[in-house]
Order: structure tokens, then C-alpha cells, then sequence
């Protein structure tokens, strides 16, 4: 036996969310270095280190947002969430509804942009959040209810 | 005037106007030595000023007293405090998780008591906090047999048996002190604060380095170092001796009606309650140092303490000591003693590769430094002995890995400067994360945390085998995982 992968995915337009992000935060990073170095010689550091780091950024771009997509799942079952998310390291975290105490539903200023959400459900653990981020924002919010209501229909103080 | 809802309300006890004072006094010291200075300076209208530095905190410490009061009626814990801000905090009886009882050296004297009373909440701000400082002893015992006793029914409570000990404080204890880390935080500290003080009064300027030369060239290197290391043992021995000492003379850990009651501390006392209903488990930690001594420590993974309140089982003390402590609080030695199923040769491996990577890398930097760099010739030699401290690190990190699930626990060990065993209640765990790097899936391991809200937050077992993982989290929680497996997908020939 092994453990199946989460069956939800979170949306498309998630992986457009995470490069441009990785691209703003990348040409910031570049034009820092760029400016730091051969423009003001404040550190002695050459042309080629700005053309490294620009290619880095490329590489960063083209593969990670890809990749986290193909890694982000998310499912909800009457008596569990389970989500998948990261890229190189890969983490899978399964609460059982019982135990859940909180449903946060947050629209970041990029993921605004984009009609995505994240959705983060926590537990009385400070180790336990589990977070679904790029969703869809009509979806987030559907979860959100679906959630709210089955987490309330538990008893118990959920320590 | 007199109103129903205004009944009830008791001050704390009158001795505090003394505490309060000498409290504030003490605050203020360094101001009213400035008024001090200040007076002698400017002469004649100086003794006036003092007299208002010292008056003012008195003051205070006195409306403070007559402004604070609690009660508990209708089920509801209350305190009232502030003179312009009225602050009334109120909590459920039923919220009350913990009560602390704590005497600093003043109250001791007067023979008051502080009461801290915790109901679990996450808020960090010292006004959210159910603090009443300055209770008789015996209010104090009388409050928290009544608070802890709100959730058992009132005739059951004159039936409850008196304390049990479990655990005794022992002075021959103290020969573990300078095997912990707290006694080299403590030399740290003191030694910091000395050299603080010696350079400010001027010292260390006089000292001078050729003279300090000059008087060593009479001794041989061989006795000097020695003499310094035997010198800084001897230092380090001494004060956390002490520390130990002062933190946990007295130490005592009795069984309750309905819980654990820990005392302990020299000049402050503490004695806390850990309520059975909340604790969750039990975390033996076996530190290099105190290892290697024999020894070992013990605390309790329990739900509902605030931020900063300790859970401290056992202070260290002999292995077997801490053992025996442990399986009573756990009411059964099964988790702390069942063998542990190991994580097999990959884990292994990985252990050794992610200790003697770094130092091989190190070596390598070094031996390159030589004809690159001119670095001299003893750096690389130096570095050189990382490789086998680290094989040796990833030995013994090695040897401590192991998981089990024993009579309703999960049991993880791991860790090598800092061992623990931890032994946590199935129903205690409130989630399960699965971690693996892309390596960890190459070589078929997953790191296992099992979250909680007590202690740590989570138990965490590295590197163990993907089906192991799955056979652990199964068999602690067979309805929840279930769900989501599947067959492992069988392989068709083309």
C-alpha cells in the first residue's frame, strides 16, 4: 500500500501567479546586484555575477512555478483534509476534521490579480496549518462553507 | 449603592503593600540614584527631591493595592485592577487549565504567594494575564484546590487521597549540573557581565599584553593550558552547580487526585499542576553531555500551558531515576522502554553522508586554501579532525533512530547532541505531516512529524521507510489514512 496523492488541483492560473512573483522578486535580486557591483563598484563583483544571477532567475521561472503546480493537491473527505504542496521537498499533511479550529480564507495583493486564494486550515498545533494556496476564489470561498460547517458538526475542544 | 454583581470582591493581602514598595523601590533605583547625584550636586532643595523619588513608587505600590481585587462567583473567575484604565478581566471557571504558585525571595519572607492562573490562551500581553500577586500561602493552596477542583463534583472532593511522591529531590542530583548546557550559558552569562564590569571599571586597560607575555614565558605550554582548561572546568562545575541548585532544590513531583503536582526551587519556589486530562505525553531527553554522564531529564508534553511555563518533569538526574519518574507519569513503562524499530540502512547511510559531507567539504576548502591562499600548513591538519568527529556524530545519530507505536503511544527516538525520546498519546496527535526532499524520495525515506498541541508542538521521526511511516500512522489512527491509500500500482510489461 501507499499513499495516494491528493485528487483536487489547485488552479492554472496559479502557475502564472507563482512565476510572475518569482520574476518581480528575481529582477529585483538582479537589478540589486547590478547596482551593487559593476554599476557602483560598492562590491567588487563583475558583469558575470549580474548574468548569473539573471540566468538563475530564468531557470527559477521557467521550472519551479511548473513543478510546485504539478506538486500542489488538495482533498477534502468527511473526515479529513489532506493536502500535497512544495516542490523539491515535498510535504504532505493529513488533519482529521475533528481536529480542526480554524478556516482562514486570504486574498494576497498578487493572488488578487489573479482571482486566486489561499485557504488555511489550522489546528491546536502550532506544526499542523494546512495550506491550500492558489485556488480559485469562487472555489476558496465554496470550501471555506463546506469546511466551516463540517468542522462545526464535531465536538470537543480539538487539543 | 449596594448591588448583587458588586459582592464578593477580595483584595489581595495587605502584606503586599510592603512587597509592592520595595518592588518599586527597586525600579526606581537607578533613577533615585540620580536624583541623588543630581541633589548633591545642586545642593540644598536635593533632600526634597529624594524624598519625592522614594515617595512616588510607594504611592504607586499603594494603588495598586487598593485598586486590584478578584472574585470568583457565578462560575467566573474576575480580576479588577486600574485607576484610570479600569481593566476587568473574567474567565470561565471551566477554562482554568493550570495554576501556578510561585514565592520570590521577598514574598517568601512575608510569607505571600503569586498566583498565576492559566487558561491556555495565546495572547502575550501581560495585562491578559491572570496574575495574583500576593495571596497568603494558604489562600493561595485553598484558591487553586478550588479552581482545579471546579470540574469534579463537589462530593467527590473531600474522598480525594492526599499526595503521593513520586519523585523526590535527591542532592547528589547536583553532579549532573555541569554536564548540561544550561550550566554553559550560565558560565557565558557570567563570565560576559564580569568582563563587562572589569572593562568599564577599567581593568582589562591595565592589563597588558606583553607583561602578561613575559610573566607566562616561565611556564611551559603544557602546564599553562591544562592549568586554564582545569581552571574553566572548575568554573563552569561551580556555577551550574549553583544554577542547578537554585532552580531545583527542593524538587518534588507527587501524583494528585487528578494530576501532577511539581514544587521545586531554592529562593523562588514554583509549584505547578499538571492536570491529567491534559497531558498528552511524555519527553525523556538524554542530551550528549548528560548521556555520557549517565543521566538524563524528563517533561511533559501538555496542552493548555502558556508561553513560558515550564513543563519539567524530572530536572537531570540518574537515567534510571528519570526512567522510573517518567513510566508513573505515563502510567506505564511500555513506551519508554519497548526496543524501537529502526530506519534501516538508507537512513543510515544518510546520516553519515549528511554528518561527513559538510567536513569533507570543509577539508577540501582548506587543502585549497594552502597553495591558493598561502594559508599555513596546519589549517587543513586542523580541519582534518572534523572527519572523524563527524563519523562519529553520524554514528551515534544513527543509533537513536527508531519509531514504534507501544500500548496507544507514539514513540520516536532521534537526535545525538540533542537525544529525546518522546512518547506521545494516539489521541494526543492532531494531524500528520509527511515530509521528503527529493533525495529522501530517491532513497524511499519520509520524515515523519506527528503534530500535538503540547510541548513541541510536534514529535518527529527522520528518515524512515515509506511503508514503516504509513504502518505508523495507520495503526495510531486506522480510520484516517485509510482513505487515501492505494494499491501500489503493479508493473505491466510493455
Amino acid at each position: 500500500m501507499r499513499l495516494r496523492e491528493p485528487r483536487e488541483r489547485v488552479s492554472p492560473r496559479a502557475r502564472l501567479m507563482w512565476a510572475s512573483t518569482a520574476a518581480v522578486e528575481g529582477l529585483v535580486l538582479v537589478v540589486a546586484v547590478a547596482v551593487a557591483g559593476p554599476v557602483t563598484h560598492w562590491l567588487p563583483l563583475g558583469w558575470w555575477v549580474v548574468g548569473v544571477a539573471a540566468l538563475l532567475t530564468v531557470a527559477y521561472v521557467l521550472v519551479v512555478p511548473s513543478w510546485r503546480y504539478a506538486v500542489h493537491r488538495w482533498e477534502v473527505t468527511d473526515t479529513a483534509v489532506y493536502t500535497q504542496t512544495g516542490w523539491w521537498a515535498r510535504e504532505r499533511r493529513i488533519a482529521p476534521m475533528s481536529r480542526i479550529q480554524t478556516v482562514d480564507h486570504v486574498e494576497g495583493a498578487v493572488a488578487r490579480l489573479f482571482g486566486l486564494s489561499t485557504v488555511t486550515v489550522t489546528t491546536a498545533s502550532a506544526a499542523g496549518a494546512l495550506e491550500i494556496a492558489g485556488l480559485d476564489r469562487a472555489r476558496a470561498l465554496a470550501l471555506v462553507d463546506e469546511l466551516t460547517l463540517t468542522a462545526d458538526s464535531v465536538p470537543g475542544d480539538a487539543t | 449603592m449596594s448591588t448583587p454583581p458588586d459582592a464578593g470582591w477580595q483584595r489581595l493581602d495587605p502584606r503586599m503593600l510592603l512587597v509592592h514598595p520595595v518592588k518599586e523601590v527597586v525600579r526606581f533605583l537607578p533613577v533615585l540614584l540620580g536624583l541623588f547625584v543630581a541633589g548633591r550636586a545642586s545642593g540644598g532643595t536635593g533632600v526634597w527631591w529624594n524624598a519625592v523619588g522614594v515617595l512616588i513608587p510607594i504611592g504607586l505600590g499603594v494603588l495598586r493595592y487598593w485598586t486590584t481585587s478578584f472574585r470568583i462567583a457565578a462560575g467566573r473567575i474576575e480580576l479588577r485592577r486600574g485607576l484610570v484604565n479600569r481593566h476587568v478581566l473574567s474567565t470561565p471557571l471551566d477554562r482554568v487549565r493550570t495554576v501556578d504558585v510561585t514565592a520570590p525571595p521577598v514574598h517568601r519572607l512575608l510569607g505571600l504567594t503569586s498566583v498565576r492562573i492559566g487558561t491556555g490562551t495565546a495572547s502575550t500581553d501581560d495585562d491578559e494575564r491572570l496574575d495574583l500577586d500576593g495571596l497568603p500561602a494558604e489562600h493561595a493552596r485553598r484558591l487553586r484546590a478550588e479552581l482545579l477542583g471546579a470540574r469534579t463534583p463537589a462530593g467527590d472532593r473531600q474522598a480525594l487521597p492526599a499526595e503521593e511522591p513520586i519523585l523526590v529531590f535527591d542532592p547528589a542530583w547536583v553532579r549532573f549540573a555541569p554536564f548540561t548546557s544550561a550550566g554553559l550559558a550560565i558560565t557565558g552569562g557570567v563570565l560576559a557581565v564580569g568582563s563587562q564590569v572589569a572593562n568599564s571599571l577599567g581593568g582589562l586597560g591595565r592589563l597588558h599584553p606583553e607583561r602578561l607575555a613575559d610573566d607566562a614565558s616561565g611556564w611551559s605550554w603544557w602546564i599553562a593550558v591544562p592549568a586554564a582548561l582545569v581552571g574553566l572546568a572548575v568554573v563552569v562545575s561551580a556555577l551550574s552547580i549553583a544554577g542547578y541548585v537554585v532552580t531545583n532544590w527542593g524538587f518534588l513531583l507527587a501524583r494528585t487526585a487528578d494530576g501532577w503536582h511539581l514544587r521545586r526551587g531554592l529562593l523562588t519556589t514554583r509549584e505547578t499542576t499538571v492536570d491529567a486530562d491534559r497531558l498528552r505525553g511524555v519527553s525523556v531527553g538524554e542530551p550528549l553531555g548528560l548521556r555520557l554522564a549517565g543521566g538524563g531529564r524528563a517533561s511533559a508534553i501538555v496542552t493548555g500551558l502558556g508561553h513560558g511555563q515550564s513543563a519539567l518533569l524530572v530536572p537531570p538526574a540518574p537515567r534510571d531515576v528519570v526512567r522510573r519518574a517518567a513510566a508513573a507519569v505515563l502510567r506505564a513503562p511500555g513506551p519508554l522502554d519497548a526496543p524501537l524499530t529502526g530506519h534501516g540502512p538508507r537512513a543510515r547511510t544518510r546520516r553519515y553522508t549528511r554528518a561527513v559531507g559538510p567536513a569533507a567539504a570543509l577539508l577540501l576548502v582548506a587543502v585549497a586554501l594552502v597553495p591558493l591562499a598561502d594559508a599555513p600548513w596546519w589549517l587543513p591538519a586542523l580541519t582534518a579532525l572534523g572527519i572523524p568527529v563527524a563519523v562519529a556524530l553520524a554514528a551515534d545519530r544513527a543509533r537513536a533512530l527508531g519509531h514504534a507505536l507501544v500500548g496507544g503511544y507514539v514513540v520516536v527516538r532521534s537526535g545525538s547532541f540533542t537525544r529525546r525520546r518522546e512518547a506521545l498519546e494516539c489521541d494526543g496527535v492532531i494531524g500528520w505531516n509527511l515530509r521528503t526532499t527529493w533525495f529522501q524520495r530517491r532513497a524511499g525515506l519520509t520524515t515523519v512529524t506527528a503534530t500535538t498541541a503540547g510541548g513541541r508542538q510536534a514529535v518527529t521521526a527522520p528518515d524512515v521507510p515509506e511503508p514503516a511511516a504509513l504502518a505508523l500512522a495507520r495503526a495510531a489512527h486506522p480510520h484516517l489514512l485509510d482513505q487515501f491509500l492505494e494499491a501500489e500500482p503493479v508493473r505491466t510489461s510493455p
